[in-house]
């Protein structure tokens, strides 16, 4: 019974400084904005490091028709280097098997495969290195160490320029972001303190009869803690509003621009509830703290 | 019920109570005298917990009100019904939503609250001024409202700080009238009071505090300072 009465009464406190409480709430809406906007950036640069790296591998071509025990002792080799993470070996038969499949719509290739009377690919190992500085010298060591004869040739994307730039990008993200979150932060707080000490300072009278009856504290200060939760989950909803068309309508057009393979919607990069979710705490920390400070400071029990 | 055993408190230097020794027995109607500033109000501060004593004690049925927890307040607050001089009516609530916010406050029911503010309102003689508004009563009805509110949650004791202090002659002896009657039915009464008048009329215990001394105490007694 008490219980739905505070919360009654914090509907009451909201409803009675509507335009306070709607200021409140445009403040926390925009630094969930900002938070949500930074955060999505932050998780969509994160992305785009980890699709480049996956895509980096060294492809090592071995010459036609070498003996498929040679190929196998060379990748054991290759896999005894503790730089390397792991190695992929694919049969000139396979690689043959594969080809054919990712073509199998295309009836020229089709027809030209068909007239071929040997394979004429080769074996390849993929190499995948537990770092990305370590790619040129795994690269290198094959070209030029025993195995070179063996080999036809060894393929090496650079892509370290882009994941540097990309991991600055991500670094400003984070230093830039935090500043500009903190400091709406702050203005968040100080805008919800301000309206929780004039709601004190407006319902002072129901305050004071409700001490002289003897309400609990929690009676008295609990309206207020609804009013901050109101803050909090109104200005989650509004900015979850705001978020809709940009996970229906941009992300996926963005994510199909980093990775074509991968589908927005499949992969959960960016999960809306999630976001909802995150944001709903970090607005309820703000608004709590705001109300406690203004709690501690005007409303005596 | 209540003692006060040497109680002292001070604000700054200035003592509001000076080794205050009082005991209030259960049925008792007392009247507290003396000039403004002479410690009455502070002694019902104290009372009820708003204020801290530095010596002293004082018991409510032998517990200590300085080693109640904070939280614990409220509920010695329900056991004391209070009055003041400037009333504390809400204004934009009506006698009955009055009576009835102090009640839901304490967590009383919806048909708990419907059943017993009449017969509260009827007790003061305020049965036909339920659905007034504070600025539609005189002044005497609006404290008869306030005392209702105080009752509201059956205390044992009602302090009444100079309830008739902004009341005319004929209002404030319908309120001291309405105190007597409340006590008769077994509340006891902490009546803070300048009118001699009335204290001379009520004609029971008369405690008299001079700058936070008890100077003099008579049952049955007269307004003396």
């Amino acid at each position: 019974m008490a219980f739905l009465r505070i919360i009654k009464n914090g509907f009451t406190n909201f409803g009675r400084n509507i335009w306070l409480s709607l200021a409140a709430t445009m403040v926390m809406t925009v630094t969930l904005v900002i938070f949500a906007t930074l955060f999505l950036l932050f998780t969509l640069t994160n992305y785009s490091i980890h699709t480049i790296q996956n895509t980096v591998d060294v492809s090592v071509y071995f010459k036609v028709g070498l003996a498929e025990e040679q190929i196998l002792t060379i990748k054991d080799s290759v896999q005894a280097d503790p730089r390397v993470e792991a190695v992929d070996y694919v049969s000139a038969d396979q690689a043959f098997n594969n080809f054919k499949a990712l073509h199998q719509n295309d009836p020229l290739i089709t027809a030209s495969l068909n007239e071929l009377n040997s394979n004429p690919l080769s074996a390849t190992l993929h190499i995948k290195a537990r770092s990305l500085d370590d790619y040129p010298a795994i690269s290198q060591g094959l070209e030029n160490g025993q195995y070179k004869d063996f080999i036809d040739k060894v393929n090496f994307e650079d892509n370290r320029a882009v994941i540097d730039r990309l991991d600055k990008i991500l670094k400003f993200i984070i230093a830039f972001g935090s500043g500009l979150v903190a400091v709406f932060a702050v203005i968040a707080i100080l805008v919800i303190f301000n309206t929780i000490t004039l709601t004190i300072y407006n319902r002072k009278e129901e305050i004071e009869i409700m001490r002289l009856v003897g309400a609990t504290n929690w009676y008295i200060r609990g309206p207020f803690l609804t009013e901050s939760f109101l803050y909090s989950l109104f200005s989650t909803i509004i900015t979850g509003a705001l978020f809709i068309p940009v996970f229906a309508k941009v992300l996926p057009k963005i994510t199909a621009y980093v990775n074509p393979q991968i589908n927005v919607y499949n992969h959960n990069i960016f999960n809306f509830w999630y976001l909802l979710l995150m944001m709903f705490v970090a607005a309820l920390i703000l608004s709590i703290i705001s109300t406690f400070l203004a709690i501690r400071k005007y409303l005596k029990i | 019920m209540i003692r006060f055993q040497n109680v002292t408190k001070k604000y700054d230097k200035h003592k509001a109570l000076d080794s205050v020794n009082l005991e209030i027995r259960q049925g008792e109607f007392i009247s507290l005298v003396g000039l403004s500033g002479a410690g009455k109000t502070t002694l019902f501060k104290v009372l009820l917990g708003e204020e801290r004593a530095e010596g002293g004690q004082v018991l409510v049925d032998d517990v200590d009100i300085a080693k109640l927890k904070k939280s614990d307040l409220p509920y010695l607050r329900r056991k004391i019904g209070t009055v003041f001089q400037d009333i504390k009516l809400l204004p934009k609530a009506t006698a009955f939503e009055n009576i009835a916010f102090a009640m839901e406050v304490c967590g009383h029911t919806r048909d708990k609250i419907r059943e017993e503010v009449p017969k509260i309102l009827d007790l003061v003689g305020l049965a036909h001024k339920q659905n007034s508004f504070p600025d539609e009563m005189s002044g005497g009805e609006k404290q008869r409202v306030a005392i209702a509110r105080a009752l509201s949650h059956r205390p044992v004791l009602l302090l009444a700080d100079e309830p008739t202090g902004n009341l005319d002659e004929v209002n404030a002896g319908e309120v001291i009238d309405l105190l007597l009657k409340i006590n008769e039915l077994g509340t006891t009464v902490l009546l803070a009071t300048h009118a001699v008048d009335l204290v001379n009329k009520i004609k029971r215990r008369v405690v008299t505090i001079e700058e936070g001394k008890i100077t003099f105490q008579q049952e049955q007694g007269k307004y003396k300072l």
